[in-house]
């Protein structure tokens, strides 16, 4: 065990580089690369330019969609995109002129000119687009993944933003042999887990394909990870779209997100931009301009390259933000000591300690101005709570609905309102007609085109489907009076797992206020304020807390979609307990419980959310545990609605 | 996205702890002449360069590949995973391995060579294509001849999933007439929606609608056709378009979902009106009615009585496109507030109530009141104008810590007088500046506090 986790994550890095490199050194000639700009920040993550640079690429463009790069005779243009059909496409139709142009060229068909690089896979009918526009054997086509990207301390991304949209709303599986594959660079590196825990059908059809993918070669390590947990993301949407309240979240609801680093811009951030211009104060609209000349800091989510985020990341932001002020005044102090010192301990001061100085005051000015921004663009942040929490509780459905209708009249944020509606519709259920009425207004608001975005939301399960009316029949009996006991599954799931904090009952059990503020600091539920505990946390507590197979199988009886995969055989968790009891299976029978392997990997498809990180790291915590989350990418609330606006 | 990448910081790039090298290149005038081929004006932006390269301080003697990464990693690959792993790992990368391995025998290549050919000339091998395909390899799918291994294939590759599912449906669809690819698609739901998917993708969007169609998935076709209609550039097609639809929607007898019916009608109003009142020009194609309504605010003179036969009016406009008092009202006082035409806010929260029409216009605001005050003093609406506001909310404590909010000083002595907080006025009445009109107000507010009490006790004594 000379080699810790953490060093082997960040050996994905090594691996990426082994990988990119064997396809750059495939291609002879005087290379040059063209990106499509979205892939520069997450290549950052796996290289250096100069590094690119000793592989042979001799210049470094960025993809242009509208215009093709010029070549000269000798060079050899290699493009890296993301393997998204219509890039794919645009990128053909630039290359369409070679097709009848270079019938001389190249002779030799081994020593093609121009290289795709699809990232993460380059799917199967590339091949046949590839020939049906004439470009076969001029073209030669890659694929290229880098697998987990490390972001930080117990942080994982694939770095593939466009997978819940396929999964999810499209119900496009393409993306998950190349997803499957980075799971088997993770078993070929950290060891087979002992058992898979798969909650949703794509989480299980995850699993399927890496057992199809083939045995993995034995890793000469012991094993690091105790059990895996891949989790759907439509079987815990309640995370994403509430709004956390912890500093790491909320920097990622108000700034955009780029491979592990967020850019702070406060004429453009995530909130601005998502509220219609015209009906904003006049003196919020204007500054506009003059900002836009500076340019933006960023501040890297780095625990390793960034203290102050490393102190604050998974903490409450109240917290976080005065920790930043205060630590603003302490450094206004120590500088004011220099006005005071003498020459020569000012000589001492300045050469040794005052470039630390000001690097951290560098950044703490970042944190300083990032919360500040934070906190104006939230607004009210409590009244924000206080609804989410009502909704999350079902508290009195007609003034929700009214509330938020009230919030897309007022604050009508293109994301976010609809976010508040869809997480009304997860937790009560709303009915088409309520529907309706919001969809008019929001309409309204933001334009007639948006009106797809209902159905696409609907397709995700997010808001309820709007029938076409047939018969007058089915009316009539909807519209009788009959009482209605319905749960929705979400309220279902979350009941049986206890995910609720803060609902009427259990504010009874817990007393009085007193009693119920350390209650909050126990309990992982405070990414949320105390209200709800994200499921990939409560299902790692439950893990790692059970003490046999029987245990885990009465807290997770009566849960659809859940399952245990143990040696390549996959069932419910109470047929594996049932399994053990009989020891019908033969050779081992041992129970897997309590996990003598602490630490746990959990993978969430289609987009882990900051609060979930910071739940499991604080259940990690409690339990003397390790938990690494991974995703294909890191999404805040509002990018996955956004994903539905994507046509 | 260009911009993003030109702000890209260099501190992050290359670390200085990391080696890197320098490259001079960067600034040679050949260099220079190359590039200079490019258009100027994309000459900035598609040169992926300097910035990156610059911070590279450590010079090229000292790089060395596995420092490259040292500092972050100190160990090797070969910590982490096996050779034979690793080999794995890149030979799965690649996109075919037709390459034969090398030192094999004379007749081990023959049995090699001959059950390829077997596999591709005569009987399809599906595991090892499935297999295949699941690795992302090339296959050749030219010998599933019978209609039964095209089906075996497509259901084996459903069950995992992937990319092969779309390559494979197109395979089919190349080699099967329509009626058979669409009654493979009809009892596959999930091989549909892949189809679907890489028709959205590709932009195919008339091939997309009928395929939509022929499922039955009228509702989503009409959506598309909408998106189409909406998408095109030129008013006069639009309207063409959007007329189409809104007839065919009518009388497909599929049935029809409200919501939808009511946006085509109203969308296509607006194409009308755009048309005839040539509104539009700030906001651009695409202007919301929102935003629309708030351009009729501003070109609206006669806001008392609002001529409902003209297209434009602002409550005509709002009751063609179906907006909500509640969003009539607040882009009304917007726009009114923006103009500085505080005067007509009043008309805008007017009512004449229904059931009483010889009654005076009542107040009347659909959302709440705190936050149209809110918004007000975000205008700097005047005190005058906030007063009035604050003077319609019931609730007197919650109107006083608004009214401090707003720092609507007349709003803040009303608040205290209905809560009868006279020590508090007193307090206020010693800050405010001498002679003000706050004072004066705020001394009478005292007295006819005091004088109130008198006459109640009065009563409770006679009593």
């Amino acid at each position: 065990m000379d080699v810790t986790l953490d060093k082997k994550l960040q050996g994905f890095q090594l691996v990426a580089q082994e990988k990119l490199q064997a396809i750059i050194c495939s291609i002879p000639g005087k290379k040059e690369l063209i990106l499509e700009p979205e892939l520069i920040k997450p290549l950052e993550h796996v290289c250096t330019a100069s590094w690119l640079k000793l592989k042979g690429i001799q210049r470094i463009y960025k993809h242009d969609a509208k215009q093709r790069l010029p070549r000269a005779a000798d060079q050899v243009h290699i493009y890296m995109i993301r393997s998204v059909l219509g890039t794919f496409q645009t990128l053909l139709r630039q290359l369409q002129p070679l097709a009848v142009l270079t019938p001389n060229e190249s002779p030799d068909l081994a020593l093609r000119m121009f290289h795709i690089i699809c990232v993460p896979s380059c799917y199967a009918y590339f091949h046949a687009l590839l020939e049906q526009a004439g470009l076969w054997g001029l073209v030669q086509l890659h694929h290229y993944n880098w697998d987990f990207i490390y972001l930080d301390h117990g942080v994982l991304s694939l770095e593939l933003p466009n997978l819940y949209e396929c999964l999810y709303l499209q119900g496009n599986t393409s993306a998950l042999p190349a997803v499957g594959q980075s799971l088997r660079l993770l078993q070929m590196i950290c060891g087979q887990p002992s058992m898979v825990l798969t909650f949703g059908g794509h989480a299980a059809q995850l699993l399927q394909v890496m057992q199809a993918l083939g045995p993995v070669p034995e890793s000469n390590n012991p094993p690091d990870f105790g059990a895996w947990l891949i989790i759907d993301r439509d079987k815990d949407y309640a995370s994403s779209l509430l709004t956390p309240a912890i500093y790491a979240g909320l920097l990622l609801e108000v700034f955009q997100l780029r491979a592990g680093e967020i850019v702070i811009d406060n004429a453009n951030n995530k909130i601005r931009s998502q509220k219609l211009q015209l009906l904003q104060g006049k003196l919020e609209y204007t500054p506009n301009v003059s900002a836009s000349n500076s340019r933006p800091s960023c501040i890297r989510l780095n625990s390793a390259c960034d203290e102050i985020y490393a102190d604050n990341r998974y903490k409450h932001f109240a917290q976080a933000s005065s920790f930043v002020r205060g630590q603003v005044k302490a450094l206004g102090l120590e500088l004011q000591k220099l006005n005071d010192m003498q020459l020569e301990e000012m000589h001492d001061y300045v050469a040794r300690k005052l470039p630390k100085l000001t690097e951290l005051k560098a950044k703490v000015l970042r944190h300083l101005n990032a919360s500040e921004v934070v906190i104006q663009m939230l607004g009210n942040f409590r009244h924000l709570q206080t609804l989410e929490e009502d909704i999350l509780n079902n508290v009195s459905r007609k003034r929700l609905l009214a509330e938020i209708d009230e919030l897309l009249t007022t604050d009508g944020q293109r994301f976010n309102t609809l976010r508040l509606l869809c997480l009304l519709h997860l937790c009560a259920g709303v009915a088409p007609d309520e529907l309706q009425g919001f969809a008019r207004n929001y309409c309204n608001m933001f334009g007639h085109r948006e009106l797809c975005v209902f159905q696409q939301l609907a397709q995700a399960g997010l808001l309820p489907a709007l029938q076409p009316e047939r018969k007058s029949s089915a009316k009539l009996l909807s519209n009788l009076p009959l009482p209605k006991f319905q749960q929705t599954e979400f309220q279902a799931n979350a009941n049986r797992l206890k995910l609720l904090t803060s609902c009427a009952d259990a504010e009874q059990s817990a007393g009085a206020d007193a009693c119920a503020h350390p209650a909050l600091k126990s309990c992982p539920s405070f990414v949320f304020n105390g209200t709800y505990i994200p499921l990939a946390a409560q299902l790692c507590s439950i893990l790692l807390n059970a003490n046999n197979a029987d245990q885990l199988a009465t807290k997770l009886a009566m849960i659809e979609g859940l399952q245990v995969h143990v040696g390549g055989q996959s069932s419910t968790a109470k047929a594996y307990a049932a399994q053990l009891k009989t020891g019908s299976t033969g050779t081992e029978t041992a129970d897997l419980f309590p996990l003598r392997l602490r630490n746990l990997f959990v993978f969430v498809v289609g987009g882990a959310n900051y609060a979930e990180i910071a739940a499991c790291d604080f259940v990690a915590k409690l339990t003397n545990s390790k938990i690494t989350v991974a995703s294909d990418a890191l999404l805040a609330g509002s990018d996955l609605i956004a994903a539905a606006f994507n046509n | 996205m260009e911009s993003q990448f030109d702000s890209a910081d260099e501190n992050y790039w290359n670390r200085s702890s990391r080696a890197a090298f320098s490259f001079d290149d960067d600034d040679d005038p050949d260099d220079m002449g190359k590039s200079g081929t490019i258009s100027d004006q994309t000459k900035p932006s598609t040169k992926w360069d300097n910035g990156i390269f610059n911070d590279d301080t450590i010079s090229e003697a000292s790089f060395d590949n596995s420092a490259a990464l040292g500092t972050l990693n100190p160990l090797s690959i070969k910590a982490i995973l096996s050779d034979e792993a690793l080999k794995l790992v890149l030979q799965e990368q690649t996109l075919d391995d037709h390459v034969l391995a090398k030192g094999v025998t004379p007749e081990e290549e023959l049995k090699l060579l001959r059950r390829q050919i077997q596999s591709t000339l005569y009987s399809p091998n599906l595991e090892a294509t499935v297999q295949k395909l699941l690795h992302g390899k090339l296959a050749p799918l030219e010998m599933f001849k019978s209609l039964q291994e095209k089906q075996e294939l497509l259901d084996t590759l459903l069950a995992n999933g992937g990319d092969a599912v779309i390559g494979v449906l197109l395979f089919l669809k190349r080699t099967l007439n329509t009626a058979q690819f669409n009654g493979i698609l009809e009892q596959r739901p999930k091989a549909l929606e892949h189809y679907l998917s890489y028709l959205r993708q590709s932009g195919d969007v008339s091939n997309y609608i009928e395929m939509l169609q022929r499922f039955g998935r009228h509702q989503e076709a009409a959506l598309r056709q909408f998106q189409a209609a909406m998408a095109c550039s030129e008013l006069s097609t639009r309207k063409q378009q959007l007329q189409r639809l809104i007839d065919a929607y009518a009388s497909a007898g599929v049935g029809i979902i409200p919501l939808y019916e009511q946006i085509f009608h109203a969308a296509l109003k607006l194409q009308l009106l755009q048309e005839k009142e040539g509104l539009s020009h700030r906001f651009g194609e695409h202007a919301t009615p929102i935003e629309l309504l708030f351009l009729c605010c501003t070109q609206n003179k006669n806001w008392k009585d609002q001529d409902m036969l003209k297209l434009t009016s602002p409550q005509r406009f709002a009751a063609d496109q179906d907006i909500s008092p509640a969003q009539y009202e607040w882009t009304a006082l917007n726009e009114r507030a923006q103009a500085q035409a505080y005067a007509d806010l009043e008309c805008i929260f007017e009512r004449v109530s229904t059931w009483h029409p010889l009654k005076a216009r009542q107040f009347h605001i659909s959302f709440d009141l705190a936050l149209a005050v809110q918004r007000l003093f975000e205008l700097q609406a005047p005190a005058t104008v906030l007063q009035l506001f604050l003077s319609k909310m019931s609730n007197s404590s919650e109107k006083l810590a608004l009214a401090q909010r707003v720092k609507c000083i007349k709003a803040v002595i009303d608040a205290m007088v209905s809560l009868k907080q006279q020590q508090e006025l007193q307090q206020l009445r010693d800050t405010l500046p001498d002679r003000s009109e706050e004072q004066f107000y705020c001394e009478n507010a005292l007295k006819s506090l005091q004088s109130k009490r008198w006459t109640t006790d009065n009563i409770k004594l006679k009593l």
